[in-house]
């Protein structure tokens, strides 16, 4: 069954300006319910202006897009957010600092739940979150009254994580979010994604900036370029498949002349 | 010892505007300028309820409601319409200057006898001194509020709260609607900040409309002084430290006046301290250097030096010290209409006439509302409070409130066009039983005769009026009715809601086509009487006229009733009703008089005949040359007069002063009896203590060529000379006309102008005190530096004390608001004596000073005779009166032909003692009988 629906999806931005970007040019992507897309491209080809559409920042010039069954897009964002989640590439942007993490997780677990003036953190929820936050495997567990201003990069993110997917919404945005991890963290949020994905059974896009992480995550894996989709790796074939296999692909892209040359090399600088 | 406690009681007060700003400024992360208008409004609201009776905790309730009102538009004009939030809070406090200034309706409202929240408190008091118990309650309170306001923001919807200003893209993502939130945010936040400012006028007695300017830098600086103490990360903490900072903030302007700070530099030096603050917190937040809290308690503690006075005034209550055995008449007006201080005059002259002398056997209190309707109940209710024995509204408004208000004495109407419609009775006989007066609506059927006899055949009328205004609409309707009699005539109307739109309208009328301008009386119409005679000229409409002042103001007829009539009917029927009849058993009467006035000067410039039986039957003819001559009796004992000459009176404000002394001119002209020898009218200016207004009053009288001029206030002499330079001018009620600038010396000024220097008796008054208080060393004072009149004062009281052997200790302020403080610095030097002289800001507030002073058993004296009423230990100053009578004398020299130029300047103070012996009993002073002989009124 498709999850999200994206039909001729057209977007300029700054239109009759000097800066107008003609940044999709008619996507079509079906994303069945569970399948777990992860999209690569060079700067500017559109791989994070897709996945703002399909989070419903703005509307298409032109298309359609369908979260399960039904267009968001006309929704204000926090409604949005009751049915899908995001985590972005700042650690930063996803917690509030100045809350504690208790209180950052007992916010998100409200999500999509009214939230009256009415003291609910009670010491059950408390031991709830504790659990959870152990399964973060960050040493966490004992400091649900810190706040989170005071926990590194990697410690947030993972929170963050975990507060996307708590709620279990029906999708899960994942923009480069391990892009500003230092390596160990980096991986140990990876191995969160996947577990937590497989876990809810989410619906899940991600951007990647690691062509490694593109064709180990996930079930599908696209290459944009210039606002299209100009590759599709699914299946067994995405499973056997190298990086070397993938910079060959690249080669026959560019024959096509879906590639210019100086693009795979931007693509190999970038995500090797 | 005082000091401290009320810096403490104080910064609990503002505790609330801390954690408001707390809650703008750190959690919605929103700069809330707003609340230096919420501030205010609290303010308004609870003391416009609190006078009216409601109570106290009801009427906090209403304020924090109002304020809260009052946020949420500023935070929707953010997030609904995308204004900047500064922008959006100046735009909301700009506007709610009007709608505090509407709530109040009036700059300043005493709370001087209403039961208030601290009265409240002193009646469950054990027994404990007043300021600390009140600091204990107050602790309570705070506490209370501490807990809840952060428990608040412990709940599921406080969260969402803290989530959205701390990270709003976390906090969308989580399905918070961020700006619903904000909104509520800053309307609570808001509503806080109006819980401080209800709390904050019932303790210092008074609201006052600029109370609440700098209201966000004092939040502000609480909250910073806060943060830069408490640093643990807890919205408990939080909270508290902003708590914390409030009371310290308190603190250091306590500290900062102890002192000897110059309190004038205090605001600036705040504004500096914040942004200093300000700064520094920002570079530790972005980890530049490693300023830490050293740094912040460093700079907090310069604040100690530097930080200003935002405290208020105490109140007092003085039912007990003023003896009521005079008769005592309440009289008052909804505006300075002319028509309604034409009635006022004659019936304080008719009263006069009858026996009734002010200061001997009777009192009156004469008010004005100066058009805001709010004031009218305030003044009812203020007559209440004072005891009067008979109240004397005149214009249909003040009817209106006394009818519904005053059950329990008697109430005798007048200048009201309908009383039925407002419910004083149903009949001339069948009324109110406390209710009488004097009525009568414009007759219009009478008037129409009259213009069908000028203006037969077919008409097209114009007809201006405010629909706005009850009489004018009564008016109109009328008129309508009377045309049922003449259906060739059509009627034109023109609705007009201010006196600036009065041209348009008439010009607009002019472009009908009608054939005549038939105006019932309308107080714009009236204001702006001149804008339709210019636009009736430009077609030769003629204008008939219900207003009867002015016959040669350019209508063709007027008819109407003189409403000198109407006074001193009522005066006559206050009489009555205090040589004890019974009010129900008068029937109200109608107006006795009625004046016909025709302008054949108009008619020949419009080609028009008026009809001779007309001009037999008018009371007023203007004759072709435009002289105007006043028939009184029948048609033929017309006694042609010189030419009508007018008299400018020009009157800077309404202030109880300049009133009185206007009143003195008048009544000595009226008396002298050279108004009708020599056929002068008196035209009555009064700028409202607008400068701008008074410049063009000035003009406006040049222009128009008057024949005399008499200025009452030092500014509208100074705006005269500046525009006359040959119209005789005399002047009075000023204080120094060489420092004003008007004349190099006495016999040195303008040929055209001389008049009456009244200084301030200052060195008397000193003298007076050391003969008084042989033992006393120090006299306290506190004046605006801004006042120049404060100033000369204060500069005589320097030298007279000197001479006199007292020390001085002065504190100045810039405003009623920083009055408490600056008062707790001067007790804090132990004076002997208070004094006040000349100083308009400290003498809004007499009674609420001298309620303090009373607590201390200090003398309090002051310049103004009348300032013993509210609650002073001696007064020596002018008689203002006595200042009108000689001003009136002075004129009277240059009306008979003297040139002013020949004239000297006078210094006349006509010295007038008050004494308060009931004081002077409780402080256990005796003062010597020949004093108390002395003194024109001893209060026992």
């Amino acid at each position: 069954m498709t999850m999200i629906g994206i039909s001729g999806f057209h977007k300029t931005f700054n239109a009759g300006t000097i800066n107008e970007v003609y940044a999709l040019r008619g996507i079509d992507l079906d994303i069945a319910e569970g399948e777990f897309l992860t999209i690569i491209g060079t700067n500017g080809s559109g791989k994070s202006t897709l996945l703002n559409a399909i989070a419903g920042t703005f509307l298409p010039d032109r298309g359609t897009i369908t979260i399960g069954g039904k267009d968001m897009a006309k929704k204000p964002d926090f409604q949005r957010a009751q049915v899908i989640s995001r985590v972005f590439q700042n650690p930063f942007t996803g917690t509030a600092p100045q809350m504690t993490i208790a209180e950052n997780l007992h916010l998100a677990s409200l999500r999509g739940k009214p939230r009256y003036p009415i003291f609910s953190l009670s010491s059950d929820r408390l031991a709830g979150y504790r659990e959870e936050v152990r399964m973060l495997e960050m040493q966490l567990e004992d400091r649900l009254d810190n706040t989170i201003g005071t926990l590194s990069g990697g410690q947030r993110q993972a929170l963050t994580l975990l507060m996307a997917v708590m709620n279990e919404p029906k999708v899960l945005l994942l923009d480069e979010h391990t892009a500003a991890l230092d390596p160990k963290s980096a991986s140990q949020v990876v191995a969160l994604t996947e577990k937590f994905i497989s876990r809810y059974n989410l619906t899940a896009v991600m951007v990647t900036h690691s062509m490694q992480q593109a064709l180990e995550l996930g079930t599908r894996t696209i290459l944009m370029n210039k606002g299209k989709v100009i590759e599709e790796i699914t299946g067994k074939e995405k499973q056997f498949l190298t990086v070397n296999d993938l910079l060959d692909r690249f080669a026959d892209l560019r024959k096509q002349e879906k590639l210019t040359s100086e693009m795979i090399e931007e693509m190999r600088r970038e995500y090797l | 010892m005082e000091l401290w406690v009320g810096a403490l009681n104080l910064g609990f007060l503002y505790a609330f505007v801390a954690i408001g700003i707390y809650i703008t400024f750190r959690i919605h992360d929103f700069p809330d300028i707003t609340v230096d208008g919420t501030f205010t409004t609290g303010a308004a609201v609870t003391s416009v309820l609190v006078v009216s009776g409601t109570h106290p905790l009801l009427a906090v309730a209403a304020s924090f409601i109002a304020c809260s009102a009052a946020g949420s538009i500023t935070a929707l004009i953010n997030t609904r319409l995308n204004v900047n939030s500064l922008l959006a809070g100046i735009l909301v406090m700009t506007g709610l200057y009007s709608i505090n200034l509407h709530i109040m309706g009036r700059s300043n409202i005493p709370l001087l006898e209403a039961p208030e929240f601290f009265t409240l408190l002193d009646r469950v008091n054990p027994g404990a001194p007043r300021e600390p118990w009140i600091a204990i309650c107050l602790t309570f309170i705070v506490a209370a509020s501490w807990f809840a306001v952060s428990f608040f923001f412990k709940t599921d919807f406080g969260l969402s709260m803290r989530a959205s200003g701390n990270n709003p893209v976390m906090a969308r993502a989580a399905g918070i609607n961020v700006d619903r939130v904000k909104i509520l945010g800053v309307a609570f936040a808001n509503g806080l900040v109006g819980i401080s400012g209800s709390l904050v006028a019932q303790y210092q007695g008074f609201s006052d409309i600029g109370m609440g300017i700098g209201t966000v830098v004092t939040g502000l600086a609480a909250v910073i002084i806060g943060e830069s103490i408490l640093k643990k990360h807890s919205i408990y903490v939080w909270i508290g430290s902003a708590i914390a900072g409030s009371v310290i903030f308190r603190f250091m302007i306590a500290i900062a006046l102890y002192a000897g700070m110059n309190p004038i530099d205090l605001k600036l030096l705040t504004a500096i301290f914040v942004l200093i603050t300000l700064v520094i917190t920002a570079r530790i937040g972005k980890g530049a250097g490693k300023l830490k809290k050293k740094h912040l308690f460093a700079a907090a503690m310069a604040v100690v030096a530097i930080i200003g006075i935002f405290a208020g005034m105490k109140y007092g209550n003085f039912s007990g010290i003023i003896p009521q055995k005079k008769v005592r008449i309440g009289v008052f007006q909804v505006s300075d209409n002319p028509i309604l201080s034409i009635t006022r005059d004659a019936f304080l002259a008719e009263m006069k006439r009858l026996g009734y002398v002010e200061g001997e056997n009777a009192t009156f209190l004469v008010e004005n509302a100066n058009g805001d309707l709010a004031t009218v109940n305030t003044i009812a209710d203020k007559f209440l409070r004072e005891k009067v024995d008979i109240v004397v509204p005149i214009s249909t408004a003040c009817t209106q409130v006394s009818v519904n208000k005053i059950k329990d004495r008697p109430v005798v109407f007048a200048t009201v066009a309908n009383p039925f419609i407002i419910g004083a009775g149903k009949s001339d006989t069948d009324h109110l039983p406390n209710v009488t007066g004097v009525y009568g609506a414009v007759p219009m059927d009478k008037t129409m005769e009259i213009v069908r006899k000028i203006l037969p055949g077919h008409l097209r009328i114009g007809v201006i009026w405010d629909p706005s205004q009850a009489n004018s609409e009564e008016n109109v309707n009328n008129l309508k009715k009377a045309l049922k009699n003449h259906p060739e005539v059509t009627f034109v109307g023109g609705n007009i809601a201010g006196s600036s739109e009065v041209h348009q309208v008439a010009a607009s009328l002019v472009h009908k086509n009608i054939n005549a301008f038939v105006l019932p009386t309308d107080n714009i119409v009236y204001s702006a009487f001149e804008s339709v005679v210019k636009a009736a000229r430009s077609k030769k409409v003629p204008i008939i006229y219900n207003d009867v002042d002015h016959p040669e103001g350019g209508a063709l007829a007027v008819f109407g009733y003189t409403y000198e009539t109407s006074g001193r009917q009522a005066a006559n029927l206050a009489d009555r009703i205090l040589k004890g009849e019974d009010p129900a058993s008068i029937p109200f009467e109608r107006y006795k008089e009625t004046v016909l006035g025709v302008n054949l000067k108009v008619a020949k410039e419009l080609g028009l005949t008026i009809p001779r039986d007309l001009i037999d039957e008018a009371t007023v003819i203007v004759d072709e040359k435009g002289n105007k001559k006043k028939r009184d009796g029948g048609p033929a004992e017309g006694k042609p007069a010189g030419p009508v000459k007018r008299l400018a009176l020009f009157q800077f404000t309404d202030s109880v002063v300049l009133d009185v002394s206007a009143r003195g001119v008048i009544d000595r002209l009226k008396q002298s009896g050279i108004l009708e020898k020599e056929n002068i009218t008196i035209d009555q200016k009064l700028a409202h203590g607008d400068f701008s207004t008074a410049q063009s009053m000035a003009q406006d009288i040049v222009s128009k060529n008057y024949d005399y001029i008499v200025t009452i206030s030092t500014v509208s002499l100074q705006v005269t000379v500046n525009n006359n330079k040959k119209i005789p001018h005399v002047f009075g009620t000023v204080t120094d006309p060489i420092k004003a600038g008007v004349a190099k010396s006495f016999t040195d000024h303008p040929p055209n102008m001389t008049g009456l220097a009244t200084p301030q008796p200052v060195e008397s008054t000193v003298r007076l005190m050391r003969r008084v208080f042989p033992n006393a060393k120090i006299i306290g004072m506190i004046w605006n530096p801004a006042e120049a009149n404060s100033e000369i004062c204060t500069l005589m009281t320097r030298e007279a004390a000197k001479k006199y052997g007292f020390k001085l200790v002065e504190v100045q302020i810039t405003g009623t608001q920083e009055i408490d403080e600056a008062l707790r610095s001067v007790l804090g030097s132990s004076p002997d004596i208070f004094f006040t002289s000349g100083d308009t800001t400290v003498s809004s507030v007499i009674p609420s000073i001298a309620q303090k002073l009373r607590q201390k058993k200090i003398p309090y004296i002051t310049n103004t005779p009348a300032d013993i009423d509210s609650g002073a230990f001696m007064c020596l100053g002018a008689d203002y009166y006595d200042v009108g009578l000689k001003t009136a004398d002075l004129a009277i020299r240059v009306i008979r032909g003297e040139k002013p130029s020949g004239i000297p300047i006078v210094s006349y103070v006509p010295e007038q003692l008050t004494v308060n012996l009931f004081l002077a009993k409780e402080y256990g002073i005796t003062i010597s009988n020949d004093l108390i002989k002395k003194a024109v009124k001893v209060v026992k």
